[in-house]
């Protein structure tokens, strides 16, 4: 299913978070957001998903227009906070969040098998959350996202805290779930990850300022190195001709 | 709903402090109060004038009470009471009447009073005042009076306090969003939160009841599973109630800073007080309040001993509270979600 941002701003308190943002990303892709911290990466998931509604203009995924809760069977969601109930062991975590999805018995325990091999994490399935450490609580809450195999994934920072052994899996596993069909769109700040990515969409002071082919963007760029996209789009943003 | 629910179970569980606070903080508090309020075999110290008969001297020393003599050097009952703390009452009788001095109003000054006047009456049974209730008896203590005035604020506090904190929490941690980004009815996680916390909620009134009835032996003249249901609703009440009041506290700390406005008015409105001794008509106040609705259908069962007929008035005020209370936390939820 692809995604069609329409005119799509957002304010908090009279401030204008994202600005006229118009956006159509593929269906089957990995669409990267990035942007420096504070840019509105994260605002603009949450308008995707529907968990908050735009000032002004509209989302569509597929041809549903969110918010919509019928809808939300094919959405996968990681936040950027863990989300996670940290009184409950990580299995008890992910069957409870399963059984939201009304998934049948059987076919979730397979699941929760699949997806804690995936994260790596079997050998703690039955700890706690308090007593994970940060990257585990970021895999788990991976893991949840992934577990009713979603249409469509939204991934807030997934691989904060996770390393680079861990990473590499883990977008193998991503290229995996693309293959079946699945629309991803993916918050980063990690430059390799970037390339793994079919495109990428340049936010800057909550406006979309490019959005294209990683390879044309890399086109673009006079080194052909991803941290000039950052620099690119702090210049554009003055306003400047970028260089 | 009941994944929601058997995780608000399975959760609490978890936390053991939780468990203790819903379950034995009750308890404890309700021994304390009982022991505080409770009968006491305290004899009151009188300090009787010399100038007194000696006839009214020997009743005294028939009822329980320590019996001294005053030293006939002292100027005045209350100079003599200040620089003896452990004195209760200063006793004089002559022609001209009888005077007693005592340290304080407290419940010392009144177990003399209702010592001394016990003696007095039988030289002269005439004057014997039989008091009779018709609710109760004479030799029931406080405690038998105002218990089911605690037995509802404890379990309304402890569930009120577990479910605006874990609702708070639920916000901060995100779980909540997460939660409304499934497919899941608005409706139903209310419900589902509902349900879990009155689980504990039975339990917790189960325990609190056959404690006080039948080891605290507090008096009851009613239908014990009518006052489990009363419980049961109040402490439903609680849970949405706390859901409420998260909504404007962003962490477990606000919540307490939010007690003096919550929690704390519904102790005075609950009928510790006489309504109609309030001043100004404020007791009508308590009928904003839901510990009052839960405390008066206690009272009606526990003292007087009454059932449903005269106890579904309250019962619905409680009903109304959820119906409400319930309305708002789902609508409060459209905040993350419009659908
Ligand atoms: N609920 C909110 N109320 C008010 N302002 C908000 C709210 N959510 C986000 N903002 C503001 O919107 C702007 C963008 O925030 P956002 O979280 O989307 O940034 P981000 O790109 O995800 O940053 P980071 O990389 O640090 O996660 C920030 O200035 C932030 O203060
Ligand atoms: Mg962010």
């Amino acid at each position: 299913m692809n995604i069609q941002v329409k005119e799509t701003s957002k304010s908090f308190d009279q401030l204008e978070v994202i600005r006229d943002v118009d956006l159509t990303i593929m269906s089957g892709e990995i669409c990267c957001l990035l942007g420096p911290s504070g840019s509105g990466k994260t605002t603009l998931i949450r308008l995707m998903i529907g968990a908050i509604a735009p000032s002004k203009g509209t989302v569509h995924i597929g041809e549903t227009l969110m918010p919509n809760m019928k809808l939300l069977n094919d959405i996968g969601f990681m936040p950027q906070n863990n989300a996670l109930y940290e009184d409950l062991t990580a299995e008890d975590n992910l069957n409870f969040f399963g059984s939201l999805y009304k998934l049948e018995r059987q076919l979730l325990k397979q699941r929760i098998e699949e997806v804690l091999t995936i994260v790596d994490l079997t050998a703690h399935r039955h700890k706690r959350v308090q007593v994970f450490s940060g990257g585990m609580k970021k895999r788990l809450s991976l893991a949840i996202s992934i577990l009713h195999k979603p249409k469509v994934l939204f991934l807030d920072e997934p691989t904060v805290g996770i390393d680079p052994v861990l990473r590499r899996e883990i977008w193998r596993q991503f290229h995996q779930i693309k293959q079946d069909g699945t629309t991803i769109v993916v918050s980063t700040h990690v430059m390799d990850e970037v390339i793994e990515c079919d495109r990428a969409a340049l936010i800057y002071n909550g406006a979309l300022i490019e959005y294209d082919t990683v390879d044309n963007l890399l086109a673009k760029t006079e080194t052909g190195r991803v941290e000039e996209l950052f620099l690119l789009a702090a210049d554009q943003q003055k306003g400047g001709d970028p260089r | 709903m009941m994944q929601l629910a058997k995780r608000v179970v399975r959760q609490t569980l978890n936390d053991k402090r939780s468990v203790m606070m819903i379950l034995i903080a009750p308890l404890l508090i309700l021994t304390l109060i009982y022991l505080l309020l409770g009968d006491t075999d305290y004899v009151p110290v009188i300090a009787v004038d010399e100038v007194t008969p000696p006839q009214v001297v020997m009743v005294l020393e028939k009822q329980e009470l320590d019996v001294i003599e005053l030293p006939n050097n002292v100027e005045s009952a209350k100079a003599y009471l200040s620089s003896h703390p452990d004195v209760d009452a200063v006793f004089r009788a002559d022609r001209e009447g009888t005077d007693i001095t005592l340290q304080e109003p407290s419940k010392k000054s009144s177990i003399a009073v209702k010592e001394i006047q016990a003696g007095l009456t039988s030289l002269n049974p005439a004057a014997k005042i039989a008091t009779t209730y018709v609710h109760g008896s004479t030799d029931q203590s406080t405690f038998d009076s105002l218990g089911y005035v605690f037995l509802s604020l404890f379990s309304f506090f402890m569930v009120f306090v577990i479910s605006a904190m874990a609702f708070v929490k639920e916000r901060s941690d995100g779980t909540l969003e997460r939660l409304l980004m499934t497919p899941i009815k608005r409706s139903e996680v209310i419900l589902g939160y509902t349900v879990g916390y009155s689980f504990f909620a039975i339990l917790q009134a189960i325990l609190i009841v056959l404690y006080t009835v039948y080891i605290l032996q507090m008096a009851s003249n009613g239908n014990i599973f009518l006052v489990l249901l009363v419980l049961l609703l109040l402490a439903t009440t609680a849970v949405l109630f706390g859901a409420t009041i998260s909504v404007f506290a962003s962490s477990a700390l606000q919540v307490v800073q939010l007690i003096p406005f919550t929690i704390i008015p519904q102790v005075f409105f609950s009928g510790l007080i006489a309504l109609d001794l309030i001043p100004y008509h404020l007791g009508n106040l308590s009928y904003v309040m839901p510990i009052f609705y839960g405390a008066s259908a206690i009272k009606e069962i526990m003292v007087y001993g009454n059932g449903f007929e005269e106890i579904w008035g309250y019962l619905l005020g409680l009903v109304g509270y959820i119906v409400v209370l319930y309305l708002i936390n789902v609508l409060a939820l459209k905040k993350f979600r419009n659908t």
